[in-house]
C-alpha cells in the first residue's frame, strides 16, 4: 500500500472500535467501499448503526483502529473541512426550526461562501430534484412541512455542496411507499452519475436490498456479516435469518430472481 | 394647593424619574453583558456554569436592602452614592439572565444542534447561527424579569444615596406626606408597567418559531 495511493479503497475502517466509559459499542468494525457503492447498514436499534456513521464525519472518533478516507485517515483531518465535504441525512432530519426550507438546504454551501446567485441557483435544482416546487416551498418554515417533505429537505440540504461520500441514516422512513420508491430511484440515479460513494441504514430489508451493492448486518456493535443483495438469501447468521424471515414469501420470490 | 409646591414636586419628579431611569438601564445593561456572556461561558464548560449559577443564586436570595449594606463598607465599589447603588443592582438583576440564557441555549433540541455540527459548523457558528436565535425568546424573558424587578429594587437604592424615585417615597413617608409618597410610587410604577409592557411586544417580534 503506497502513502497516498490509489489501490487504497474511498472508505475503509480498518479494526474500528469505538466505547464509552468501557462499554464497547462498535466491536473491531472493518470494512472497504469504492465510489459507486451503498453499503447498507442492516441492524437492530441500538445495534450501532449512528455510531458508524458519526465515526466517518469525526462527531465521533474511534477508540480503537482508523477509519480512512480517500486514502487518509480521518484523525488527521480538520473535523469541520471533512463535515462539510460529506452529505449527512441525520436520524431526526434536525432541519433548522428558525431558517427557511431554501436556507436550510443552502447552508453548507453558505458555509463554503459559495456566491449568493450560486446558492440560490443550488437550492432551486436541488429542491427540484427532492420533488418539493421551490416557489411554494422555499420560504416555508421547517414546521409547516409533513414529516415526509421535511426528510425530502434533509436529503436536499445534504446533496447541496456536492459531496463525494453520503451518509443517509434512514433517510427515507417518514415517506409513503410510492414517495420512498421515487427516493430510492432519484438515489440510484445519483450515486451512478457523481459516482458517489454512501453509506446508508435502513432498517427496510427490500430498501436494503434495492439499494446496497453491500449489505452489513450489525448486531450488538459486531459486524455478522457483510454480503452482496444476491448472496445476502443464502446467509445463515441468524440476524440475517431473521431480517429475511420478515419479508412475505412471495416477495423473497420475487426479489430473487 | 400651593401653585409652587406643586411646581417643586413636578421638577423633582421629572428629574428624579431621569435619575431612576439612567440607574436602571445602566444596570441592566452591565447585567446583560455579563450575564449572557457568563451564560455562554457556562453552557461551554460545567465548571463555569456550576460557579456563576451558585454565586448569582445567592447574590439573588439575600435581600436587596442587606446587600445594600453589604456593599457599603467595601472599598472603591462601595460607599455611599451612586455607583454603589449600581453594583448592587448588577449583583441582583444577573440571575434571571444567566439562568436564562443557560436554559436557552441547552435546550437547542439534540438533533437539530447535531445537525449544526454534521453539516460543519464551527463551535462559534452554532452559537451565532442556531443557539443564539432559538434561544433568544427565553434570554429576553430573563432580560425582562431582571428589568422589572430592577425598577422595584432600584426604588430601595435611595438609602444609600443611589437617587431615584425613591428618594420621593422615603421623603414622603419620613414627613408623612402622601403626595410625595404618591409623586415617588406611581411613577415607578408607571415605569414597571412601561418595561413590562415594551419587553413583551420586543419578545412576540423576535419570536418567529
Ligand atoms: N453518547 C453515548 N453514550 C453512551 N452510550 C451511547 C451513546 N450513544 C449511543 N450509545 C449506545 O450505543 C449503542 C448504539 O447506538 P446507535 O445510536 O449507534 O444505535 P443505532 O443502531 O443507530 O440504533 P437505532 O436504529 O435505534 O437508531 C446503543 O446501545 C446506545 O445506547
Ligand atoms: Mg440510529
Amino acid at each position: 500500500m503506497d502513502a497516498k495511493g490509489n489501490n487504497l479503497p474511498y472508505l475503509s475502517f480498518r479494526e474500528v472500535s469505538y466505547s464509552v466509559a468501557g462499554r464497547s459499542i462498535l466491536d473491531r468494525l472493518s470494512f472497504d467501499l469504492e465510489r459507486g457503492e451503498t453499503l447498507v447498514l442492516l441492524g437492530q436499534s441500538g445495534s450501532g448503526k449512528t455510531t458508524a456513521l458519526r465515526l466517518i464525519n469525526r462527531m465521533l472518533d474511534p477508540t480503537g483502529g482508523d477509519v480512512y478516507l480517500d486514502g487518509e485517515p480521518v484523525r488527521a483531518l480538520d473535523p469541520i473541512v471533512l463535515r462539510r465535504r460529506i452529505g449527512y441525512v441525520i436520524q431526526d432530519f434536525g432541519l433548522l426550526p428558525h431558517w427557511t426550507v431554501a436556507e436550510n438546504v443552502a447552508l453548507v454551501p453558505r458555509l463554503l461562501r459559495w456566491p449568493a446567485e450560486r446558492q440560490r441557483q443550488r437550492v432551486g435544482e436541488l429542491l427540484q430534484q427532492v420533488g418539493l416546487d421551490p416557489a411554494t416551498f422555499g420560504s416555508r418554515r421547517p414546521r409547516q412541512l409533513s414529516g415526509g417533505q421535511m426528510q425530502r429537505v434533509a436529503v436536499a440540504r445534504a446533496l447541496a455542496a456536492e459531496p463525494a461520500l453520503l451518509l443517509f441514516d434512514e433517510p427515507f422512513g417518514a415517506l409513503d411507499p410510492l414517495t420512498r420508491r421515487e427516493m430510492q430511484q432519484q438515489f440510484l440515479d445519483l450515486r451512478s452519475r457523481y459516482h458517489l460513494a454512501s453509506v446508508f441504514v435502513t432498517h427496510d430489508l427490500l430498501e436494503a436490498l434495492a439499494l446496497g451493492t453491500r449489505i452489513a448486518v450489525l448486531h450488538a456493535g459486531v459486524l455478522e456479516t457483510i454480503v452482496t443483495p444476491q448472496e445476502f438469501f443464502s446467509v445463515k447468521t441468524p440476524v440475517a435469518r431473521a431480517f429475511l424471515d420478515t419479508l412475505p414469501k412471495t416477495t423473497t420470490q420475487g426479489a430473487c430472481q | 394647593m400651593d401653585p409652587t409646591v406643586i411646581r417643586t414636586l413636578l421638577g423633582d419628579v421629572l428629574q428624579l424619574t431621569g435619575e431612576h431611569i439612567i440607574l436602571v438601564g445602566v444596570s441592566c445593561s452591565v447585567a446583560i453583558l455579563i450575564g449572557v456572556s457568563a451564560g455562554i461561558l457556562g453552557t461551554r464548560h460545567a465548571t463555569v456554569r456550576r460557579l456563576s449559577v451558585t454565586a448569582a443564586s445567592v447574590l439573588q436570595t439575600i435581600p436587596s436592602l442587606a446587600l445594600f449594606g453589604f456593599l457599603l463598607p467595601i472599598p472603591y465599589i462601595g460607599g455611599i452614592g451612586r455607583h454603589t447603588a449600581m453594583v448592587a443592582l448588577v449583583l441582583y438583576s444577573l440571575l434571571p439572565i444567566l439562568r436564562n440564557t443557560i436554559v436557552g441555549i441547552t435546550s437547542v433540541s439534540p438533533p437539530v444542534r447535531e445537525a449544526a455540527i454534521a453539516m460543519g459548523m464551527t463551535d462559534p457558528q452554532i452559537l451565532r447561527l442556531v443557539e443564539l436565535p432559538l434561544a433568544a425568546p427565553t434570554i429576553l424573558a430573563g432580560i425582562r424579569i431582571a428589568l422589572v424587578t430592577n425598577i422595584g429594587t432600584a426604588v430601595i437604592a435611595a438609602v444609600i444615596g443611589g437617587g431615584g424615585l425613591g428618594e420621593l417615597i422615603f421623603r414622603g413617608v419620613a414627613s408623612v406626606n402622601t403626595l410625595e409618597i404618591l409623586a415617588g410610587a406611581i411613577p415607578a410604577a408607571g415605569l414597571a408597567l412601561l418595561a413590562d409592557a415594551g419587553m413583551s411586544l420586543l419578545e412576540r417580534k423576535i419570536a418567529p418559531v
